[in-house]
């Protein structure tokens, strides 16, 4: 038996917008989280990194950037998934109201504490 | 109750694509959790350099070794089914019958395992040579 897919109409909400952004971070993550994993957990090591590679790594800008995407774009997919998974347990509107502020509070205050260290941070002296 | 509701829906049907659903899920969740203590500790090199070097020592520890080894597959997992759901809904949408997912779905454990493969000899021999020093 053969299907044939067909156009459907979608009305925009914020919902909608959010499940295109799973999918569209996704393939980014794809990319960025694939390297990150494939540099740091398997071709340099958690027994190589320590406060002296790190501040040789974020020397230049590129990799704190490369840094903040990857931890604007994870950290952004996964909450939403966290609040996709939990909606399928809490129906009632208050109770999602309340999830959706919970987790927007939890969300803001990782990236912002993420993003200072990235940016702000020196190499120790010596 | 929904919470019933909800659960009953995950395990009550034990197709293929079901499966690859609720791994999804768990592996997802698994992934954020980390994800969420990564950045908190990470972060401590600016805000609490000592914190940063003891959480980096757990870490060295062969039970941590271990969770990263399982990471990278439920990285490696989540990461191609998510691709897999992308291209479906996407690109080819005619890809969604029971018949095509399940193969997909099959194709796709199989890619995450040939992957995972020599990641988990490469982190493992990281792990043994560094075994009681």
């Amino acid at each position: 038996m053969t299907t044939q897919s067909k156009s459907v109409n979608v009305p925009q909400t914020w919902e909608s917008f959010a499940w295109k952004w799973m999918r569209y971070s996704g393939v980014i993550l794809a990319i960025l989280a694939g390297i990150h994993v494939l540099i740091q957990d398997i071709l340099i090591g958690v027994y190589e990194i320590d406060i002296t590679y790190v501040a040789g790594r974020w020397h230049g800008g590129f990799w704190r950037v490369y840094d903040f995407l990857l931890l604007f774009f994870a950290f952004t997919h996964g909450m939403n998934g966290v609040r996709q998974v939990l909606f399928d347990f809490v129906h009632s509107a208050g109770g999602r109201r309340a999830l959706n502020w919970i987790l927007f509070i939890v969300w803001a205050a990782v990236i912002v504490w993420g993003t200072v260290a990235i940016f702000a941070f020196t190499p120790p002296a010596g | 109750m929904s919470f019933k509701t909800a659960s009953e829906g995950y395990v009550k049907y034990q197709g293929l694509g079901n499966w690859a659903f609720v791994l999804h899920r768990l592996a997802g969740l698994g992934v954020i959790l980390f994800l969420i203590v990564h950045v908190v500790d990470t972060a401590f090199i600016y805000f609490a350099p000592d914190l940063y070097t003891e959480a980096i020592h757990l870490y060295q520890m062969p039970l941590f070794g271990l969770g990263e080894i399982l990471l990278v597959l439920a990285l490696l997992y989540h990461g191609l089914n998510g691709l897999r759901i992308i291209y479906f809904d996407m690109i080819n949408p005619d890809m969604w019958t029971i018949e095509i997912n399940r193969k997909s779905v099959i194709w796709t454990w199989i890619a995450a395992v040939i992957l995972w493969l020599p990641a988990a000899w490469i982190m493992a021999t990281h792990i043994l040579s560094h075994m009681g020093s």
